[in-house]
């Protein structure tokens, strides 16, 4: 076969895979019975692509692995906010992993969390993918939106890089020592966006914030982000600090209502 | 020789964890009221049924083997009454419900699960650790007095029941206490350092002198419920109070360094009253098309607002204590229509002049 011949089934493959990804669709009850169903407690080691239904909580346990290929779309029904049983941290429906969560999306084909239905009013749809001191996980070219916290990271350092958090109540909380790196992510239109709470200390590298109804980025006192090239823009506040140090270069943080807050506890004379 | 059948025997030596006065393998059923003391192992599901009681003297140890048959990180052996339970511990000897593995580990064992006992059941002086759910009940009635729940992956959970608490502790589990459909009574309670603390919905919740402390992510979460508090102290929380379409009374509490908000009120209708409310880091208390008045609190030293109205509705905020009586500055303390169009306006009018003299300024 001459070398062009093979280029030419090379791409022509390239492009059947592609086409083969599954496309987001609002899908049928019978569409979704035909689906694989992530649900429970996921034990072991767990590689999944494709379209999945997500109708209720799943855990990750200790010592276990959830892969996710490049293209997996995971619909996800939304619960009935008043459960609390079977559950684990959140009312609504939820992504907990204790052990590892590799999500391998692309640019080309990302992963794509779609909850079934969008409640009116910003309201959360699920309650999102929460870390709870997990190691070992990566979470890239995800697309996760409509959640109460996009991504909840408790006592957890994950590699959170390209993807897009849009329409969560808070796009991503960094808590109770987590330090993840968390670059080159866009998130956008939603309550909040970044959080780094209980002494946190996240790398926020070359991140896009815009247009939240509150802040952009908050950390509290106890927390030490490290800001470096993200574009802080077009929230209420934009940047929510106690130490002016951690802002670093401020020429990404424009266009808030207030592009920069300093907060400190002597305001209003604390009793 | 006499060293080698020293190391035998110490090597041969019974751990504690194969002694036990008490035994129950496998599935059982106490088919008569039963007395414990001293040492019991349950390896198993041990039922008492309805009609029978089951008490538990002083100082006794119940520990219970870990039996996970589908691998899902949760124990399930365990104590299921239909009867009666009463657990007498004491100051001195309190009664300890635990794991009786080597190394310990929260979701051990299953419960103490209670099941349509609608007699009075009792947890008195007791220690539940390292169980899935270290109380459950369903259409129950319970009396739990100075008792500790802790290392549970849920400290205490039930549906359809009466419970009253008394001087507890349900401390550093994964979720502190969570019920649904009930009435719950707390008194000089702590709930701390959990993940979640108190959460619940369809309730109604009446607490007194507790303590809602550390808890990760909420303190006290109440759905379409009703609260009667006072005297709290809920304090390090990431959310302080969180209600939801519920309503109610806070009263005389302090509401201090909560992460987030210290009162988050949505489409809630609740009178709060004479509150200590600052140190909180969003705000002191965001108050999203609710209800109610605000009246003789402190509100002061808060992050970025004392006061946030996020609902179309206005706030009835009269006659609180701000830190100081000008109004330009108690603006600054407050977001409401005048920074954001749509939003709801805030009437700070009548400033207290003079900081309330209250309980709670006693301790900080």
């Amino acid at each position: 076969m001459d070398l062009n011949l093979r280029w030419g089934v090379f791409f022509i493959s390239l492009w059947l895979f592609a086409a083969c990804a599954p496309v987001p669709r609002q899908p049928s009850v019978d569409d979704l019975a035909q689906m694989h169903t992530i649900s429970g407690v996921l034990v072991g080691q767990s590689e999944l692509g494709g379209e999945l239904y997500m109708p209720g909580d799943v855990l990750v346990p200790a010592h276990s692995t959830l892969r996710l290929r490049p293209g997996t779309i995971i619909y996800v029904l939304p619960a009935e906010g008043t459960k609390i049983d079977p559950e684990y941290l959140s009312p609504e429906t939820e992504l907990l992993v204790r052990g590892t969560l590799q999500i391998n999306g692309t640019v080309r084909h990302p992963v794509r969390f779609i909850p079934l239905s969008v409640p009116a009013e910003g309201e959360p749809a699920w309650a999102g993918i929460t870390l709870a001191n997990s190691k070992d996980s990566r979470i890239e070219h995800a697309q996760i939106e409509h959640a109460e916290t996009a991504l909840l990271l408790i006592g957890s350092s994950p590699e959170v890089r390209s993807n897009q958090l849009r329409f969560n109540r808070y796009g991503i909380i960094a808590q109770q020592g987590s330090a993840p790196l968390i670059i080159d992510n866009v998130l956008e239109k939603g309550e909040a966006g970044i959080f780094c709470w209980l002494g946190s200390h996240p790398q926020l590298v070359g991140n896009r914030v815009a247009d939240h109804f509150e802040e952009g980025v908050f950390a509290d006192a106890s927390s030490r982000p490290l800001l470096q090239g993200n574009q802080i823009s077009g929230n209420d506040l934009g940047l929510v600090l106690y130490d002016q140090t951690l802002a670093g270069d401020l020429s990404g943080v424009s266009g808030n209502r207030e592009d920069l807050r300093l907060l400190n506890f002597d305001q209003g004379r604390r009793p | 020789m006499r060293l080698i059948l020293l190391v035998l025997l110490l090597c041969c030596w019974p751990v504690a964890e194969s002694r036990a006065d008490t035994e129950y393998r496998g599935e059982q059923s106490l088919w008569q009221d039963a007395v414990w003391s001293g040492r019991v192992l349950v390896d198993g599901i041990l039922t008492i049924p309805s009609g029978v009681t089951l008490e538990i003297r002083p100082g006794t140890e119940v520990r219970f083997t870990r039996r996970d048959t589908n691998d899902d990180g949760i124990g399930e052996n365990e104590i299921f009454i239909q009867g009666v339970l009463r657990v007498l511990g004491t100051t001195e000897q309190p009664v300890r419900f635990t794991s009786a593995e080597a190394g310990p580990a929260p979701g051990d064992w299953g419960a103490i699960n209670i099941m349509a006992s609608e007699e009075e059941n009792l947890l008195e002086h007791c220690l539940v650790e390292y169980a899935y759910r270290g109380f459950h009940a369903h259409f129950s009635n319970a009396s739990i007095k100075n008792s500790v729940f802790t290392h549970n992956l849920r400290g205490m959970q039930f549906q359809e029941s009466t419970i009253v608490m008394d001087g507890g502790l349900v401390e550093s589990n994964f979720n502190g206490m969570q019920f649904r459909n009930s009435e719950v009574r707390l008194n000089a309670t702590r709930v701390g350092d959990n993940y979640w603390g108190i959460r619940c919905v369809y309730s109604d919740l009446t607490m007194s002198d507790c303590e809602v402390a550390g808890n990760l992510i909420n303190g006290l979460n109440l759905r379409d419920s009703s609260l009667d508090a006072k005297s709290l102290l809920v304090a390090g929380n990431r959310k302080g109070i969180y209600l939801q379409r519920s309503r109610g009374t806070l009263e005389n509490s302090r509401i201090l360094d909560n992460s987030e908000h210290g009162i988050f009120l949505e489409e809630s209708d609740v009178f709060v009253n004479g509150n200590l409310v600052a140190g909180n880091g969003r705000a002191g208390i965001r108050w999203q098309n609710s209800k109610g008045r605000l009246r003789g609190n402190l509100l002061a030293g808060n992050g970025q607002y004392a006061l946030i109205n996020d609902g179309e509705g206005g706030v009835d905020a009269r006659s609180n204590w701000w830190g100081t009586t000008d109004a330009m500055a108690i603006d600054t303390f407050i977001r409401d229509a005048e920074d954001i169009v749509g939003m709801g306006v805030v009437d700070a009018g009548n400033p207290l002049a003079v900081m309330p003299a209250s309980p709670l300024t006693i301790a900080q």
